[in-house]
């Protein structure tokens, strides 16, 4: 069973970057889409989710390549079968792709045999698509199950990112060996602000209040002790265009700052790594 | 049974005192953590609850500090068993401790055996682990029970698990006094998320917060109406923060801007439960 060994709270990010910032989208095509009662397709959700696989993708890589920032992708393996040209764009961007489920399979109480199915075909897929080695994860519906740790770690991964309860990176020992949590949060998540069907509660006026929020605490508290700052950010939700200006206001304001530096996930991970 | 005692003379606060401002911590952690049908806690909020014990609780004790203000932490008894080193640095900032069910239990939905049974191990854990004697209580989910249990087992100063008025008031019962503290339904709980998660939760089941702005202006407008009221009348602001919501970085902000906006105002005090007792007492003298 994965053991927590403690928070790596003597992480030290390299020279010159005082708060690293993983920006982290979470991209699916609507496979998390709940079916109506009947086992029909919700069309009218669906599509809302939909809508970041063929749209709210392509704006955000835009946005995040005119701005020379690079990030993590979280994919479902089916939305990568479906649209792969986004992936394979943000592969080429420099952009780093990481499992989040096949068909957004939730497993919190799943065999460990299916779960470590799922997993392996989702990195397969991934790595057939986008021709990038899968090395990251986050569960879906961020539920992990008693196994998934020790899975991913059995599966060669090196960091998963499905917890929400920390401010800095934890380290886990698992059946595979050391595995790199990188706890995330959902009190800044775009889905809460400007998703639908969501409360959309503030519209992109609040979801720039809460990422500058954020980052405000953060950078004031990373003056004197060692914080990370990560941001789950849904495609469908960030990728539309008055979301989409927010994201690119909000990173046009920390990129004047130097000792802000926008980091993939993996990135992050390996600068844990070289301290332990 | 209880009874409530009036007043003796007009309620008043005592001189330069014009809002009392009580700031609790509810520090709980993942105890309420929301648990599935299949018996399985949910593993998303228990971990989002978690920040509580593990950051959230830390970076609250650090705003208190940095204002100089103190407060009442309530805080559940298995909250101090998992994290006591938070639960030892409140009591040395000084702060006042009160008592929060052992496990965020719902009472109301629990026998008066039962909810004796938890207030009593709770007491225990606070006096083994901290030394410290309880004289305050809060319940979210009070009983009809609750108040007579406090008062007929234990030997409580206060209790603020009621929300049904804007002042103090005192209850005898059992050949003993209490004061009733009433807290207000503006809590960051209540302004930050829709903590009601359905249950099952949905797929969409997640937190749904209102942005920091929101929560500060909301703070801001009930400290408004409270100050100007305070000119004629006792006011109190009973301020509710959760250790897993405002000890969030973007919503600890909130807080902090807050106190800051609260000081500038002459007669306003960040004061405990205890200190308003003591206070609202003196209204009971014969």
């Amino acid at each position: 069973m994965a053991k927590e060994i403690g928070t790596i709270s003597d992480a030290r990010w390299p020279n010159g970057v005082r708060l690293p910032v993983a920006l982290t989208f979470e991209h699916q095509s609507g496979e998390g889409v709940p079916l109506l009662p009947g086992d029909r397709p919700n069309a009218m959700i669906g599509g809302a989710v939909q809508y970041g696989a063929r749209a709210g993708i392509w704006n955000i890589l835009e946005v995040l390549d005119k701005l020379n920032v690079k990030a993590t992708f979280f994919v479902c393996g089916t939305t990568a079968e479906k649209y792969p040209d986004a992936i394979r764009a943000a592969v080429e961007a420099g952009h780093e792709i990481a499992g989040m489920s096949y068909s957004f399979e939730r497993i919190r109480t799943a065999h460990p045999d299916r779960e470590r199915t799922m997993v392996r075909k989702t990195v397969r897929v991934l790595e057939d698509i986008s021709g990038a080695r899968i090395r990251g994860w986050r569960c879906p519906d961020y539920r992990v199950s008693p196994q998934t740790l020790d899975i991913l770690s059995t599966e060669g991964f090196a960091w998963d990112s499905s917890l929400l309860n920390d401010d800095l990176p934890c380290l886990f020992d698992c059946t595979g060996g050391k595995l790199i949590e990188l706890p995330f949060t959902t009190s800044t998540a775009d889905k809460t602000y400007v998703g639908y069907p969501y409360p959309m509660r503030g519209g992109p006026d609040g979801l720039a209040n809460v990422w500058q929020s954020e980052f405000e605490a953060l950078y004031r508290e990373s003056e004197r002790t060692t914080r990370f700052m990560i941001l789950s950010i849904q495609t469908w939700a960030t990728g539309r265009p008055a979301n989409v200006r927010v994201l690119r206001q909000f990173i046009e304001r920390l990129v004047t700052k130097n000792d802000i530096q926008f980091a993939r996930c993996a990135e992050i991970a390996a600068w844990c790594n070289s301290k332990n | 049974m209880w009874i409530e005692v009036p007043l003796t003379q007009q309620g008043q606060w005592p001189k330069g005192v014009r809002l009392p401002i009580i700031i609790s911590v509810h520090h709980q952690s993942e105890e309420a953590a929301v648990v599935f049908g299949d018996g399985q806690v949910d593993p998303f909020d228990f971990s989002e609850r978690q920040y509580g014990g593990r950051r959230g609780a830390w970076r609250l004790l650090e705003i208190l500090g940095k204002h100089n203000v103190l407060g009442t932490w309530i805080i559940c008894g298995a909250t101090v068993e998992k994290y006591p080193d938070i639960s030892r640095a409140v009591k040395k900032a000084g702060h006042a401790i009160a008592g929060h069910t052992y496990e965020h239990e719902m009472m109301c939905n629990y026998p008066p055996d039962q909810e004796l049974r938890l207030i009593r191990k709770t007491v225990q854990v606070f006096q083994d682990q901290l030394g410290e004697n309880l004289k305050g209580w809060r319940t979210c989910f009070a009983s009809h029970h609750t108040i007579d249990l406090l008062l007929e087992h234990f030997d409580f100063d206060w209790d603020a698990s009621i929300w049904n008025d804007d002042l103090p008031y005192m209850i005898e019962g059992y050949g003993k006094k209490l004061l009733e503290i009433p807290f207000s339904s503006y809590s960051d709980a209540a302004l930050a998320i829709q903590i009601t998660n359905p249950m099952p939760p949905t797929p969409y089941g997640t937190w749904h917060s209102n942005t920091p702005e929101f929560i500060l202006k909301a703070m801001k407008s009930q400290f408004d109406a409270l100050y100007e009221r305070g000119a004629e009348k006792p006011v109190l602001m009973p301020l509710t923060v959760h250790d897993f919501i405002v000890g969030r970085p973007s919503r600890s902000l909130v807080l902090d801007e807050f106190i800051t906006y609260a000081k500038q105002f002459e007669g306003v005090v960040f004061a405990t439960h205890d200190q308003v007792r003591s206070w609202w007492m003196q209204n009971y003298k014969q």
